[in-house]
């Protein structure tokens, strides 16, 4: 391979591609810091100023310039993608277990729980408002909108847990069991701390996707707007800098969400490394 | 799955087996009756619903195929139709032409683990930056007094701004090859990363220059991750209709859009028939990618 001349080629490609990537955010990040309540969502920057974050928190004087609907829209996403983490995790969980023995109708189960990621949002959120609407029953996030955050979530849980426990050895269960040990104190105390990072992995999954999740939303949801239907509000109207500074904030969060997973992960790694030395000795 | 019982080793190892679907199906249970519900009825219903009466403010479950007609009879419709293939296909492309070079620089470039994995950890943090953000990122990019074209005339390629970037069918195309691209490159430099060093070596022992080799080996053994990639940009392109809605001003209609305005209106039978032929030109798609690649025997 003439790898003199292709490397170097591909790996300044590579760089064109990161700047492809990150220019329109690096370009919004700067623009959130444009003086208000002026200054447009658009270049030059006349002067810089922290303006829009205090608009988004309500700190400046009144203008005409409407705030971001954050504060209870952002609560309603925060316990929505809670409460999705947590079903679809334990449904994640308990259909790859179920998984690991050879079922009727296992093929068919499987293409059942994938088509949930496969399908577009619009669609499942226009099948869900008919069926509301024809059996009379009101949507809310809560409530329509939660399911179908299940649907979309629940096959990303599973798919992480199936190869989880694709890699897993079952001789340290079967080890618990001939030693008397039920099978739910098997799961609590065997099984489960070997395969929580994969858990783990599974609920940041869940989160994020059901936290930024919005065509699903879209129809499911009633009047109490998520965060994503707020922000998507705003593409009607004309759009201000505090959309920008409130997309650096929450990338912010998202980041901080990273770095909890990363030190839980950390931690269950380092715990199951100290068990598998006392195992040793 | 319960206690060993030593004494009879051969009953107990079947009744143990019985045991173990029993309880494979009580754990599998929840999760399909949540599909069946949620998932199966919802499209079944959409469906149903396509073949309602339509009138101006409501709809009867007294069964028709006017909507049908209508849609297939109707320009703003068949637009609709068949800018969202165009579309598609555009970005499709653009995904593949944008990321393919990137995928085989770091999947069968980079031979250095961590770097390997930096390299894709910063191909995914955008991610964490809110889907509807990361659209609107492009309005500042894009706009007449947008970055791309101050830098173009700050460095005197241009001289009067270019408007057809913003609020035009490139702006959508330019907005989604940047959102979804990065689903192209990983399944791509992952099938990549599995490509044996030692091929690639012997193949240029025996004197092939790098054209041969990318077209003999490479290309054949990335295609399965063009495939998975070209079916995720297909699931997701084919089912949008925010980018359009935010970068195109509306100029831009994609079945997702009429879907999202009938609705509005509450024209639900309109929006079902629209949802249904979305449903159908998304399976056909992922049914033909998948035929061109046996996945089950690559992966």
């Amino acid at each position: 391979m003439q790898s003199r001349v292709v490397k170097p080629l591909l790996a300044v490609y590579t760089g064109l591609f990161l700047l492809f990537l990150y220019g329109p955010l690096v370009v919004l990040a700067i623009l959130s810091f444009q003086t208000g309540p002026e200054g447009g969502p658009q270049f030059p920057i006349i002067e810089w100023s922290t303006y829009w974050y205090q608009h988004l928190f309500g700190l400046t004087p009144p203008s005409r310039i409407a705030p971001l609907p954050i504060e209870e829209s952002l609560v309603r996403s925060l316990v929505l993608a809670f409460a999705t983490m947590i079903v679809s995790t334990v449904l994640g969980v308990t259909s790859a277990q179920a998984f690991r023995t050879r079922f009727k109708g296992s093929g068919i189960v499987f293409y059942m729980i994938v088509l949930g990621m496969m399908v577009p949002g619009v669609l499942v959120g226009l099948g869900m408002a008919l069926v509301a609407n024809t059996l009379g029953i009101a949507r809310h996030w809560w409530s329509t909108a939660f399911v179908l955050h299940v649907v979309y979530t629940f096959p990303f849980a599973f798919l992480v847990m199936l190869a989880i426990f694709n890699r897993f050895d079952p001789s340290v269960e079967e080890a618990s069991w001939s030693l008397g040990v039920s099978p739910a104190r098997t799961f609590r105390k065997v099984t489960f701390p070997l395969i929580f990072p994969g858990v783990l992995s599974a609920m940041l999954f869940a989160f994020t996707l059901s936290y930024d999740e919005f065509s699903r939303t879209l129809f499911a949801s009633g009047r109490e707007l998520t965060l994503p239907l707020a922000i998507y509000g705003t593409f009607s109207v004309e759009i201000h800098p505090n959309v920008f500074a409130f997309g650096v904030l929450t990338t912010l969060f998202s980041f901080a969400l990273l770095g909890v997973y990363a030190v839980l992960m950390s931690l269950s790694v380092r715990r199951a490394k100290r068990l598998a030395i006392q195992e040793d000795a | 799955m319960t206690i060993a019982d030593t004494a009879e080793e051969t009953g107990t190892s079947t009744a143990r087996a019985r045991r173990a679907r029993r309880t494979a199906l009580w754990l599998i249970t929840p999760g399909v009756l949540w599909m069946t519900l949620f998932l199966v009825l919802p499209i079944l219903m959409m469906v149903y619903v396509s073949f309602w009466t339509q009138t101006t403010f409501a709809i009867n479950p007294v069964l028709t195929t006017k909507s049908w007609v209508t849609f297939f009879t109707s320009e703003t419709y068949l637009d609709a139709l068949w800018t969202t293939v165009r579309i598609w296909l555009l970005v499709l492309a653009a995904t593949i032409v944008v990321g393919y070079p990137t995928a085989l620089f770091v999947g069968l470039f980079v031979r250095n683990k961590t770097l390997q994995t930096v390299l894709l950890v910063l191909c995914v943090i955008p991610f964490w930056t809110s889907f509807l953000i990361r659209v609107l990122a492009w309005r500042p990019m894009l706009g007449k007094e947008g970055a791309i074209n101050m830098i173009l005339e700050g460095l005197g390629i241009i001289h009067a701004p270019i408007e057809a970037l913003l609020f035009s069918e490139l702006s959508v195309v330019i907005g989604m090859t940047q959102i979804y691209c990065v689903f192209m490159v990983g399944p791509i430099a992952f099938m990549l990363g599995r490509i044996d060093p030692n091929v690639i070596e012997a193949a240029r022992d025996l004197g092939a220059g790098f054209g041969r080799i990318f077209r003999t080996i490479i290309l054949p053994m990335s295609m399965p991750g063009v495939v998975v990639g070209a079916i995720f940009v297909s699931v997701m392109v084919l089912g949008e209709f925010a980018t359009s809605a935010a970068l195109s001003g509306r100029k831009v209609n994609l079945l997702g859009n009429i879907i999202v305005t009938q609705v509005g209106s509450l024209k639900w039978a309109f929006a079902a028939v629209v949802g249904v032929v979305l449903t159908i030109v998304m399976g056909a798609v992922v049914a033909a990618l998948l035929r061109v690649v046996d996945l089950r025997k690559e992966l």
